[in-house]
């Protein structure tokens, strides 16, 4: 599983398009402003790779169109996008942690044998990593299953990996370019 | 007498320990240190998922770093360069 080169050819033509509608974020304007427009297209283009069929691109492409709802609409065109950008997304996750401490409390009541300990540690830790990683990848608080987070996790990475691949080649480039 | 107790979670589904240990597989061989150690290494899946955290907080920082160079880069190009033409020509 990796960045293939048809990833990559359709990243750098959706960033690229985006690129063009954020012209005027990036011809008239300071140096942070410029940045965002760059870093915000090329989360739209990362997100439209999937159209939709993944939790965390839809997450992305929600949050992307509260900064720029035309960026968003222009790049996914043909790919429902308005559907896309309005359609909630499930219920959120949340940890109640009353519920999780009562719950400890009545599984300490039985005695438990050292290897049941370390294994108990063991979950507690992972449910703690799980969570961790729901933190950064998008849309990671309303992925309650957590087969679907990894599996989502496996996915974002790649495009991640995808996006660093191409945006790294076009600024070597492009430094290439300014030193000749 | 076994003494099978089965813990009910109060919230999400547990993962089992096929699944675990089939998407953990999956994850070492995305991250580049874990996929440098030995394979008879037997990696901790809270490790691989903190290594995973980890690489993908990498990633962010990456993007945000390039997205920095290519917008200083385009503030260093005089509009009417040559080399502001190659550069919109590989952008845009």
């Amino acid at each position: 599983m990796q960045p293939t080169s048809s990833m990559k050819e359709e990243f750098l033509k959706k960033w690229q398009m985006g690129l063009e509608i954020v012209r005027p974020s990036i011809d008239n304007t300071n140096v942070s402003e410029r940045k965002k427009a760059i870093k915000l297209s090329a989360d739209v283009a990362m997100a439209s790779l999937r159209k939709g069929t993944t939790c965390w691109s839809r997450a992305l492409i929600q949050k992307s169109a509260t900064e720029d709802n035309f960026l968003v609409r222009q790049v996914l065109s043909g790919i429902k996008a308005e559907t896309l950008i309005n359609k909630k997304l499930t219920k959120k996750v949340v940890c109640h942690r009353k519920i999780v401490r009562r719950s400890k409390k009545i599984s300490r009541r039985k005695s438990r044998s050292a290897s049941e300990e370390a294994a108990a540690k063991a979950k507690r830790i992972v449910k703690k990593r799980t969570q961790g990683l729901r933190s950064v990848v998008p849309g990671g608080e309303f992925m309650s299953n957590d087969v679907l987070l990894l599996q989502e996790t496996l996915d974002y990475i790649v495009s991640l990996q995808t996006q660093v691949n191409v945006m790294r080649s076009i600024v070597d480039a492009a430094e290439a370019e300014i030193e000749r | 007498m076994s003494n099978r107790r089965s813990r009910q979670s109060s919230n999400a589904p547990r993962i089992s320990d096929d699944q675990m240990i089939d998407l953990v597989g999956k994850l070492r061989h995305l991250l580049p240190e874990i996929s440098e150690r030995r394979r008879s290494d037997k990696v901790s899946a809270s490790k691989v998922l903190q290594e995973t955290c980890n690489y993908i907080r990498k990633l962010h920082r990456e993007v945000d770093n390039l997205s920095d160079r290519l917008s200083q880069l385009l503030d260093s190009v005089d509009e009417d360069s040559h080399e502001a033409a190659v550069i919109r020509s590989l952008l845009m």
